[in-house]
């Protein structure tokens, strides 16, 4: 069991919190997490964030859904219940053309936003972790988690020295309520 | 992030970070004003009307709207294309302004995928009403049923039926997803209580950590490159509804881009009647600027050219094409009983925007406001000359006739106009308009003049 | 220009080895024509769009693009001559022998007005372009900002004119080769068929500059969004395919389907490949991210593109000037593309040299490199 103590540091800017976050690196302390209003950019490269895999899952729902859907629309036309509409062929593949297309489109954003919500762990009830109610308007937070607490003091003065505006002990709760 | 001194600002006054969640959240905070109550009643009451009109219709019968055996499409399939025409602003402001990376895009697109939600409800209304018996929606979806039958197909009704499912989806979880982190801010400002705990469920417990921005974005892009296609294919399909029979006016391979444009110059015309007046209700104009009017209106301008050179080009199609059943169709839309209509749409869509040539125009916002609701008008009454006077007029002269609405028609289109500002009313209400998140991330490049004001506050 | 020799030494050969009639002849003067000429115009239009919706990325291969829509001078002259082999190309031209449809249409297919509406779309183009261009080159002396409000004005005319005449110019150089047939996309579908073509040609010539070691400004930011423009206009390029595809094939009236139904018939093959090379290739080369940001991937992806755009043109002219017998793809096709291409390269190279290749007074030109896409 991890501790569930964690400094954080608080910074009022998105550059600040860039040169923070490599002073703070270069001092070998690891991040916990980092919590901004908006996504700001370079913030992946300097946490080593990996590039999402979403986009290739994306790519495999959308084609299992269009080639789904063409199947599907072929077999109902050629083998379930061939019908003639209009002397057209029983495999007419341009008539198909909408269907399938609109398929792929679904099956993919259905599963990217699922994807993404599993990957992140958040979903309705979910329960939130909130080191400070402010990085959803303009706080921007790094948060460190202390393992020991002998640690307390060395962290503190690493992130004040490295631009931090407040710097605080928390430990946040798990519920929804308490935070 | 460089950005030339000669853009405008997107955010003019000096606004902080918290400057702009406060100023967005402020219309949700406190008691709604009279004028929201007001505009909510009659909301109500028009849907009210409508709920009334549909009863009618569900209970007589489509015996009860003008239609007859000439003209089987009227109001109610106008009315269809229409609402699905004005919900394509939302999408294409979010996805394709995205990935053409237009930065206006910020202050509107919320509103604008709000309405696109709406409208699509709107819209699949009459197709379901159209069907006379409400349960007979149930045989659209393509499962075996009692006969052992399966949909068809080759047919685009059914084609439209997925495609408008696949874009309500779409749109819709498109919308809540970027809303999400906007719904973290609220709960995160409101103190105990019922509200907070709402806010707290419908915000999926979403934090801002960085490493869900990271994923938030990527998704963000993918699904803006999936909904710029979808954007296009859903009016296509709907065009195809009309383009692949072969009634002279109805069947010309310009159909599905020509209504995808007019699809975007009509929601576009809806987003600034909308954001006109909400800007100065909720006090948003910092946000919503006479630049981002700007933005809009040369849309519609690009649009509606590209409308209007449709018109001309099938106009000139059909003369060039010697068939005499184009030829006439043509002749009879300008000419005809129906001329009226013809040169209603002729000069909302083809020649009033037309004056946002004039930058002066462009930046005016009662003229802004007054064209944009000349081009709802006009843009209905395309989709009216396309159905009724391409249909009234019979391969058989013996079937000739004449289209009016009921009372009953009429009621039904006025309730989805409750339906949608009923919505409408409840979202500016209950959600941020703007995109707060997506503001605060352009804040630094296009505001103004921005102000760190860190640190000042409590401790 | 060794190039240019090959290529004029295979045309000979192949007009002498054999079977080139007057109806092959005028046929590949009229689709080389056209390539050229639209390329000129789909990257006078790509600056001119860009130009007007204040874009910032593009100002940095901005001056390739404009090289090549300079040359839209380059392209009248090759179109001009199929003046001559109208009789040749348009069967509406044998106004002794027309039949009632095309009597019908004598009101808009006769040759003087033909000559006349050329003359209009040409001049307007040229006039244009030109002052697109020569006020571009005179902002890098002067770093006025009126410059580039004049610049944009020209761009909004332009943009205007060519909205309309794209459409007719098509109609008349290669929707009335088949004269009784008629579709009122064609317009459309032709100009962004030229459109995808000139980007494809940008990122040609961007590579071929890079290699020679100039253009070192251009980053995988410039090229990711290339690649991404190449690839969704790609897509557009199929939707519209399939839309004037699929109505036709769908309502089947046969004064409609003779146009596919030639098609399929004679060039089964090719009719395919065009899909497939147009839009599958592209579609799966370029739909990762990775892929974009290569330079050879983009590189080759783009001479895909343009040769797919090459066999497009073909299965517009050929099926209806020469028919299915007598047309093949020979030395004499091969040797002339390869002629007319390579005197467009001349003459693009040589409109890059007459100015820098950075536009640096362009207001919008810092922004260009300081921006990132998202991963």
């Amino acid at each position: 069991m991890k501790s569930n103590k964690f400094i954080t540091g608080v910074y009022w800017d998105d550059k600040d919190l860039l040169t923070g976050i490599k002073e703070i690196q270069d001092k070998g302390i690891s991040i916990f997490d980092v919590r901004t209003p908006f996504p700001v950019h370079g913030l992946d490269d300097v946490l080593k964030i990996k590039r999402s895999r979403l986009p290739r899952l994306g790519f495999i729902a959308g084609a299992l859904g269009g080639v789904l859907a063409f199947y599907f629309q072929m077999w109902v036309f050629t083998q379930s219940w061939p019908i003639n509409f209009g002397g057209k062929p029983y495999l007419s593949v341009p008539s198909f053309i909408p269907v399938t297309f609109e398929l792929a489109v679904l099956f993919a954003a259905i599963s990217l936003v699922f994807g993404f919500l599993i990957r992140s762990g958040i979903g309705p009830g979910a329960p939130v972790i909130i080191f400070d109610e402010r990085t959803t308007d303009d706080a921007f937070l790094v948060a460190i988690q202390v393992n020991d607490e002998s640690e307390v003091s060395n962290i503190t003065e690493v992130l004040s020295s490295a631009g931090a505006e407040e710097v605080k002990q928390v430990e946040p709760s798990k519920t929804e309520q308490d935070v | 992030m460089y950005v030339s001194p000669l853009r405008e600002p997107l955010v003019t006054g000096a606004k902080s970070y918290k400057d702009v969640t406060d100023d967005i959240t402020k219309p949700m905070e406190g008691k709604p004003g009279k004028l929201w109550y007001v505009g909510l009643a009659t909301a109500l009451l028009a849907l009210g009307f409508g709920g009334f009109a549909i009863y009618v219709t569900v209970w007589e019968g489509i015996g009860s709207w003008g239609l007859n055996r000439t003209i089987g499409w009227g109001w109610g399939i106008t009315n269809f294309v229409w609402w699905v025409g004005i919900g394509h602003a939302g999408t294409f402001i979010s996805a394709i302004l995205l990935l053409f990376r237009q930065k206006w895009r910020t202050s509107i697109n919320r509103s604008a995928e709000a309405m696109t939600i709406f409208a699509v409800m709107c819209a699949g209304l009459f197709p379901l009403l159209h069907m006379g018996r409400l349960p007979l929606g149930f045989f659209v979806f393509p499962y075996p049923n009692t006969r052992d039958l399966w949909v068809n197909f080759n047919s685009p009704l059914l084609w439209d039926v997925f495609a408008i499912s696949t874009y309500f989806t779409v749109s819709l979880l498109f919308w809540y997803m970027g809303l999400i982190p906007d719904i973290a801010s609220i709960r995160d400002r409101l103190k105990d209580g019922i509200r907070k705990q709402i806010y707290t469920v419908l915000s999926f417990g979403w934090t801002g950590s960085a490493r869900h921005w990271s994923r938030h974005e990527s998704m963000s892009l993918i699904l803006a490159g999936l909904a710029a296609p979808l954007v296009l294919s859903v009016h296509s399909i709907v065009s195809m509804d009309f383009a692949t029979s072969v009634i002279p006016g109805w069947h010309t391979t310009i159909f599905p881009p020509y209504f995808v444009a007019g699809a975007v110059f009509s929601g576009f015309a809806m987003v600034l009647t909308l954001m006109i007046i909400t800007r100065k209700a909720l006090n948003l104009e910092n946000y919503i600027t006479v630049g981002h009017v700007e933005s809009m209106n040369k849309v519609i301008i690009a649009t509606g050219s590209i409308v209007g050179i449709a018109y001309l080009t099938e106009l000139f199609m059909a003369w060039y094409s010697g068939v005499v059943y184009e030829r006439y169709a043509f002749v009879n839309r300008a000419f005809g009983p129906y001329w009226w209509a013809y040169w209603i749409m002729m000069t909302c869509n083809v020649i009033t925007p037309q004056l946002f040539w004039f930058k002066k125009i462009r930046r005016n916002l009662a003229a802004t406001f007054v064209i944009s609701i000349f081009v709802n008008i006009g843009m209905w009454f395309e989709r009216f000359v396309i159905i009724v006077t391409s249909l009234h007029r019979d391969f058989l002269p013996s079937s000739w006739a004449m289209y009016s609405p009921t009372w009953v028609e009429v009621g039904v289109y006025i309730g989805t106009f409750g339906l949608f500002f009923t919505m409408f009313f409840l979202f500016i209400r209950f959600f941020p308009v703007i995109a707060i998140s997506e503001i605060k991330s352009v804040l630094k490049s296009s505001g103004e003049n921005f102000i760190k004001k860190g640190g000042r506050n409590e401790k | 220009m060794a190039a240019a020799v090959v290529g004029f030494v295979l045309t000979l050969l192949g007009y002498f080895t054999g079977g080139v009639d007057g109806h092959r002849f005028w046929a590949n003067i009229l689709l080389n024509g056209f390539m050229v000429i639209g390329l000129t115009l789909g990257a006078g239009f790509f600056v001119a769009v860009h130009l007007i919706a204040e874009s910032g990325w593009q100002t940095s291969i901005q001056r390739i693009a404009e090289a090549i829509g300079s040359n839209i001078w380059l392209g009248a002259i090759m179109i001009v001559p199929i003046l001559l082999g109208a009789h040749s190309l348009y069967h509406w031209t044998h106004t002794e022998h027309l039949d009632h449809i095309l009597q019908m249409k004598q009101g808009y297919l006769n040759m003087p007005f033909f000559i006349l509406r050329m003359f209009i779309y040409l001049a307007g183009w040229i006039f244009l372009f030109h002052n697109i261009r020569k006020v571009s080159l005179m902002s890098d002396v002067n770093p006025d900002l009126k410059l580039f409000n004049r610049l944009r004005t020209f761009s909004g005319i332009f943009i205007v004119f060519f909205a309309i005449t794209s459409s007719t110019s098509a109609w008349d150089w290669l929707m009335s080769i088949d004269a009784h047939w008629f579709s009122t996309l064609y317009g459309w579908y032709t100009f962004i068929g030229m459109f995808v073509n000139s980007i494809a040609v940008i990122i040609i010539f961007l590579v071929l500059l890079q290699k020679m070691g100039y253009m070192n400004h251009v980053n995988d930011e410039h090229l990711h969004d290339l690649g991404k423009y190449l690839f969704g206009f790609s897509i557009f390029w199929a939707y519209l395919w399939v839309s004037q595809y699929l109505l036709i094939w769908y309502a089947n009236i046969p004064e409609e389907t003779t146009y596919y139904v030639t098609r399929i018939k004679g060039f089964e093959t090719l009719f395919y490949v065009n899909v497939i090379v147009c839009f599958v290739a592209p579609f799966f080369a370029l739909m990762a991210r990775g892929t974009k940001r290569k330079t050879t991937w983009l590189f080759y992806t783009a001479i895909i593109v343009f040769l797919g755009h090459w066999v497009d043109l073909y299965l517009a002219i050929m099926p209806g000037a020469v028919g299915a017998e007598h047309s093949h793809i020979g030395l004499f096709e091969i040797g002339l593309s390869v002629l007319y291409v390579a005197i467009f390269a001349f003459f693009v190279f040589k409109a890059l040299t007459k100015g820098s290749l950075v536009p640096e007074n362009h207001p919008y030109f810092k922004e260009s490199f300081d921006y990132e896409n998202i991963k």
